[in-house]
């Protein structure tokens, strides 16, 4: 293997640092990822909210089912009372 | 575990989009694929800023992330042979004002010509001037394996630009 001098070595890496650094971001491009960011995150509140919103949905639909059977059966109910009194009587 | 630090997006993306850029830029040597690139990766962070718990942790976050997107991204390319190599074109890649002298510029195009795992530990390790535990880290890649690519990359490179740049490279 050759012998590389550090001082040689040094001075390449000090070369690297310079030709490497880092480069403006376009123009423009944080822009782009604000209105992107924004436009992902209405989504995601538009998706939220038609998710309450069906789910509120299905609960209307839940309580309505809930009041119609309690209808059902407090008519029931009192069918079978003027059975019983009609029977004691 | 809970954190004190408030993360601001806007912020975030001020402070880090050059480096993001830079990374993306170098890792593939195409400027617009790099653009969107930076895109996803600050996109991704907003989904987990939840997650980011310090400004460093942020950094660290955005780095492996950026790594990470622009391997996939090389990967997805299947550019030329069996490594991933890029065509750093610096006329294309980089508007006139920014443009490197004629050394910075043919080391960005040597850079480029290394294999990707070299070439991923050497800009970690000039552009953002990590210890190559740090750049084990951000590459989730074994440390021996890191100082092997770095050694090698460092050689490749000097010896290429001692047969390229001579009138630069004092002692050839």
């Amino acid at each position: 293997m050759e012998f590389e001098p550090a001082e040689e070595m040094e001075e390449f890496e000090q070369e690297l640092r310079h030709a490497f650094r880092r480069q403006p971001a376009p123009p423009g491009l944080k822009t782009r990822i604000m209105a992107l960011a924004a436009v992902l995150a209405g989504a995601a509140l538009w998706r939220q909210r038609e998710e309450q919103r069906k789910g509120e949905a299905a609960r209307q639909q839940v309580l309505t089912a809930l009041r119609i059977t309690s209808h059902a059966l407090n008519q029931m109910n009192r069918q079978l009372a003027a059975h019983d009194r009609a029977s004691q009587e | 575990m809970a954190h004190d630090w408030q993360p601001d997006f806007e912020q975030l993306v001020d402070e880090h989009q050059s480096m993001v850029f830079s990374l993306a830029l170098r890792m593939t040597g195409d400027r617009g694929l790099a653009e969107e690139i930076a895109q996803d990766v600050f996109l991704e962070l907003d989904r987990h800023l939840g997650r980011i718990e310090s400004a460093q942790h942020a950094c660290f976050w955005l780095r492996r992330v950026a790594m990470s997107r622009s391997a996939d991204a090389l990967r997805r390319r299947k550019v030329r042979r069996m490594d991933q190599w890029v065509e750093f074109d610096e006329a294309q890649s980089i508007p006139a004002e920014e443009r490197h002298s004629p050394l910075g510029a043919r080391l960005e195009q040597l850079l480029a010509a290394l294999p990707e795992p070299q070439r991923a530990a050497l800009v970690l390790r000039y552009q953002e001037d990590l210890t190559p535990e740090e750049i084990a880290d951000a590459l989730e890649a074994p440390l021996a394996t890191v100082k092997s690519h770095l050694q090698r990359g460092l050689k490749l490179l000097r010896a290429r630009a001692a047969t390229d740049l001579k009138e630069y490279v004092r002692g050839v």
